[in-house]
């Protein structure tokens, strides 16, 4: 506890979750699901429930989701957030709960995109027409071009995505919730058709659908609820500053490189007394295999061109140093977006708890980390601490 | 008579070609498309600028697969994209006449075709090509 007061301190008592991938229905059925199961894990009705937030980049509007749960008067805060959205909604729902002395609090993301649902319009992301029209306003490209400049700088070879994708495939193979569950090797990755280079079609998450829900609880209710409750040690949001990378950038400052991600992850571990090495389960952003490449060296969880050897070495397979995105990631499970922030922090729930759905990483883990970033430049990170652990 | 541009506003000239951005007042920074306010410094004094025209390759990609709407061509063929560090701005944009690039190769700026309008006017584009 480091010496703080429990009745400020947050905890993660119960998770529910969808499986992952086409769902042919509401998005709202998937949301429903998923908090059903989350109140029936620490054994709650909604009754119980003082707080709610919700996200979706979707349509239907999160807080009329009292019209399915029941309408007891709580209150109900919607957030939208792209990328970023599960992160900030268990921020909101931390807040709120300190802030307002509140004691329960559910968390639901969710989304049912359809195929290739990422199309942007570059007046959405105030860019000129022209933008869209010359073929630049494309998602996949920034990826690529923002990991081959990465690989360059930091001489990294390109077959390191190869291992990205075999690893992520190989823990969505094992996990009962995800969309993909065919293993890939590194092979067959680097070889299937190239999309931009050098990413192929199997370093690519896509949209789908799917929903989590989470029930917080603060202080000594926490204990009350749950065996094995996963304090929120940190919970952290950071937006760009000058030197950023970000989507749709017609232009680039030629100074410094920053990153949101590199400030949020900072954020999260001075603030929960942590430092990266000490993790021992995480979960980082892998909308494309790149993306993991970066934000292991953004994150502090591995040194900037250290990637390249860890992959080769396992260090981030469930017998590795540090196993990163056990449940397959957003490449296994694709990326609804309102749900896949808050899919990283159950699956690292069930991790510490000793209770994962798929692979689980062996030892008894007790400090995990997650990291959601993206468009337009914003990144959440948590540190997640099963209680005792940092005593 | 006139070329027909994607967007004017991007071009300083088109013969010789540049293009246009801003350049802040208080911290020097330059910015592409032009822009009314500075996001480097959050400052208002602002005036336009006509970029470099020559650089180098900052990263590249190749467009695989057609862009959806709005991209618009006559015909697709897989095409590289760039960012070019001229200096004092890295852009995107185009790099033209083939897709294999190597980062730190000399490019400079040129005028592309980008489609062709129902009334048969050829709009045109920027885009980088290596210096031979
Ligand atoms: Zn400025």
């Amino acid at each position: 506890m480091s010496g703080a007061n429990i009745d400020n301190e947050v905890y993660i008592v119960g998770g529910g979750m969808t499986e992952f991938g086409r769902f042919d229905g509401e998005d709202q059925e998937l949301a429903e699901q998923a908090m059903r199961e989350a109140l029936a894990d620490c054994g709650i009705t909604w009754n119980d429930v003082d707080f709610a937030v919700g996200g979706t980049n979707g349509e239907t509007k999160p807080d009329n989701m009292v019209a399915r749960m029941g309408l007891t008067g709580l209150p109900f805060i919607t957030v939208k957030n792209g990328c970023a959205t599960g992160g900030v909604a268990l921020m909101t729902a931390r807040n709120g709960l300190i802030a307002e002395g509140r004691d329960v609090a559910v968390v639901v993301g969710y989304d049912n995109h359809a195929r290739g649902a990422f199309a942007a319009s570059p007046a959405r992301y105030g860019i000129g027409g022209w933008y869209g029209e010359t073929g630049m306003m494309v998602t996949t490209s920034y990826f690529a071009l923002k990991i081959k400049r990465y690989l360059h700088e930091q001489g990294i070879d390109e077959r390191t995505l190869g291992y990205v994708s075999e690893k992520a495939f190989d823990y969505g193979s094992a996990h009962p919730l995800a969309w993909r569950r065919k293993p890939v090797s590194v092979e067959e990755a680097l070889e299937s058709d190239m999309i931009n280079a050098p990413l192929t079609r199997f370093m690519f998450c896509s949209p789908d659908a799917g929903a989590v829900a989470l029930v917080l609880a603060r202080g000594k209710r926490a204990f009350e609820l749950c065996e094995n409750p996963i304090r929120l040690a940190a919970v952290e949001l950071r937006g760009r500053r000058p030197g950023s990378f970000e989507v749709f950038s017609p232009w680039l400052s030629p100074g410094e490189r920053t990153s949101p991600s590199i400030d949020a992850a900072k954020a999260a571990f001075d603030a929960a007394g942590i430092t990266p090495d000490q993790v021992q389960v995480a979960q980082l952003q892998d909308t494309d295999s790149g993306a993991e490449i970066i934000h292991l060296g953004e994150t502090g969880l591995c040194a900037n061109g250290e990637q390249g050897a860890g992959y080769l070495n396992g260090d981030y397979k469930i017998n590795g140093r540090l196993p990163v995105n056990t449940d397959g990631g957003c490449l296994a499970n694709g990326e609804p977006v309102g749900a896949s922030g808050l899919r990283q922090v159950h699956e690292v729930m069930r991790q510490l708890q000793g209770r994962a759905l798929g692979q689980q990483v062996p030892n008894n883990p007790r400090i995990g980390f997650t990291h959601v970033y993206g468009a337009p430049g914003i990144s959440a990170c948590t540190v997640l601490v099963k209680e005792g652990a940092n005593s | 008579m006139s070329i027909q541009l994607v967007d004017a506003s991007l071009f300083a000239s088109t013969d010789p070609v540049a293009l246009q951005g801003s350049a802040c007042e208080s911290c020097g920074a330059q910015v592409f498309p032009a822009a009314s306010s500075c996001p480097m410094c959050a400052g208002v004094d602002v005036s336009t600028v006509a970029l470099p025209t020559e650089g180098t390759v900052w990263s590249w990609t190749t467009q695989n697969f057609a862009p959806k709407a709005p991209f618009r061509t006559d015909e697709f063929h897989p095409f590289s994209i760039g960012y070019v560090d001229l200096g004092s701005v890295i852009v995107e944009g185009w790099l033209l006449h083939k897709t294999e690039w190597v980062i730190g190769e000399p490019v400079r700026l040129a005028l592309a075709k980008a489609w062709t309008n129902d009334d048969g006017t050829v709009v045109h584009t920027y885009g980088f090509e290596a210096v031979s």
